[in-house]
């Protein structure tokens, strides 16, 4: 008895409400863009928020307000990608990660008029002093860098950086750390980049005074191959935007003959540092198995 | 029943028995919404609207649905245990009719309010005012039950909003590192509790 009519109150409520509720959603109708639930559609569903949004339902708003791309959904990857993009009109562009790059490649026996520094292990505290090595505008190999990064990817060789590209994610936390500003971050169009490893301002002369392999600013690359390479300020710089293919003949050319010899590859690892790597994993896998 | 009566109703459940500082409830958005005071305030507004109406919409199912009904078949309380599933279902239309309103008339503050908005539902300083007036002997006749919902809705804006504004202070304050965050609010909550409880004697 009771049961029953607490079934019929009940019912009799819902009903009352759900026609209040139908009556206000039809009054207060907000008139969207039809393609915000389109995307929504297309989209995994899993409002994991690894797009940076509040759920699906936001990021396909965001797309199609174009405030995100269509390729910013991380669970959905370029499948999702193109789907969007066929209900939005348009073409899926191809993005590049941006990882780090050390623009000085000078190793501690190339660098000139180093003295001992017995003061506080950081970049920023020697810095500060600058005397501890006659470059003022390279390295100083005390590792800022290295204890910066969170994904164990920079590593000291020979006193310069070295990243270890398959574990760096190009959080860009060394490139806010460096008080040179050597690291930059860069898009790699392919697997390895070239990069101007130096970055000292000053005329040949003193560059040769305080280091073994500097920029001399003899703007041979730029004569070269004029697209890729610029010299300002004694300094040549890269235009990513203008990169060149790797067997292009005349960056070949101009890799041959640049004096300096500056200009260095990033990305894969270099066979030396491969090396060395590779046998400080293997110390490492020596010491963890002989721990317990 | 004069405008005294009303008043001390008023008075007691706005600074006496504050919803959020003396009876703990609906402490989920006091202390997730009040980083701003516009949004706080807006916050406020949103649950005083949903807090009165859902309130009135309550005392007229306990007074006009379950108990004709129970004392129809001679057992009052024959259907009491219906009231809090009703009073939940009252909260979430009167919720969606708020949200409704907001995404058609106030879209910054809907986007402002996100997820916040929706758990109004589970708020709650809402359902604890419903049930309070079904319990309170001085709120057994509709004004008075509506005057104790507003007074409700009015004591969770002034809570947040004065929340709200000492946070917005205390991001300029240096404090102790161990602290930061939800430490110095949950400190400053419960403050805010201690002085409110002042207000002890005033009225009932």
């Amino acid at each position: 008895m009771t049961v029953a009519l607490a079934a019929i109150i009940l019912f009799g409520l819902v009903l009352v409400f759900a026609g209040l509720l139908g009556v206000a959603k039809e009054k207060l109708r907000v008139d969207e863009d039809p393609r915000i639930g389109e995307v929504t559609e297309v989209l995994p569903a899993a409002n994991c928020g690894g797009c940076g949004f509040a759920g699906c339902a936001d990021f396909a708003k965001a797309v199609v307000e174009k405030r995100a791309q269509c390729d910013g959904c991380p669970v959905g990857g370029s499948r999702i990608a193109e789907k969007i993009a066929g209900v939005l009109g348009v073409e899926v562009v191809k993005t590049f990660p941006y990882r780090p790059v050390i623009h000085c490649t000078a190793k501690d026996y190339q660098k000139l008029g180093r003295v001992p520094y017995d003061g506080v292990r950081g970049c920023v505290e020697a810095n500060l002093l600058g005397v501890t090595q006659a470059c003022t505008y390279g390295c100083l190999g005390l590792g800022d860098c290295v204890r910066s990064c969170t994904f164990d990817a920079l590593h000291m060789v020979d006193g310069v950086p070295v990243v270890d590209y398959d574990k760096c994610t190009g959080c860009g936390a060394c490139t806010k750390v460096c008080p040179r500003n050597l690291i930059e971050r860069i898009p790699f169009r392919q697997e390895r980049m070239l990069v101007v490893g130096c970055a000292n301002k000053e005329p040949a002369k003193a560059v040769r005074e305080v280091c073994k392999v500097g920029c001399i600013g003899c703007k041979l690359c730029q004569r070269l191959c004029a697209d890729m390479f610029q010299v300002s300020d004694n300094l040549a710089w890269l235009n990513y935007d203008n990169y060149a293919d790797e067997e292009d003949e005349n960056l070949q050319q101009v890799l041959q003959k640049c004096p300096a010899e500056v200009l260095v590859y990033f990305g894969k690892p270099k066979p030396e540092y491969a090396q060395q790597l590779a046998a400080e994993a293997h110390d490492e896998e020596l010491v963890e198995t002989a721990a317990p | 029943m004069s405008i005294g009566v009303l008043l001390g109703i008023l008075l007691s459940v706005v600074l006496v028995n504050n919803l959020v500082l003396a009876g703990f409830l609906g402490i989920c958005p006091f202390l997730g919404v009040s980083r701003k005071v516009g949004m706080a305030f807006g916050m406020g507004c949103a649950v005083t609207f949903v807090i009165t109406v859902s309130g009135v919409v309550t005392w007229l199912i306990v007074h006009a649905v379950l108990m004709p009904i129970g004392d129809y078949f001679g057992r009052p309380d024959m259907l009491y245990f219906l009231k809090y599933v009703a009073f939940i279902m009252v909260i979430a239309s009167m919720v969606q009719l708020v949200e409704m309103y907001l995404k058609k008339f106030s879209p910054p503050l809907y986007t402002a309010f996100g997820v916040f908005l929706p758990l109004i539902t589970t708020n709650c300083a809402i359902l604890g005012a419903c049930l309070y007036i079904d319990m309170k002997s001085e709120t057994q006749n509709l004004l008075n039950a509506a005057v104790y919902a507003l007074g409700g809705g009015i004591g969770f804006t002034l809570a947040i909003t004065i929340m709200a504004g000492i946070r917005e202070h205390i991001q300029f304050s240096d404090v102790p590192k161990c602290l930061r965050g939800a430490g110095i609010t949950l400190l400053v909550a419960g403050i805010l509790a201690m002085a409110f409880t002042g207000f002890t004697g005033i009225g009932k």
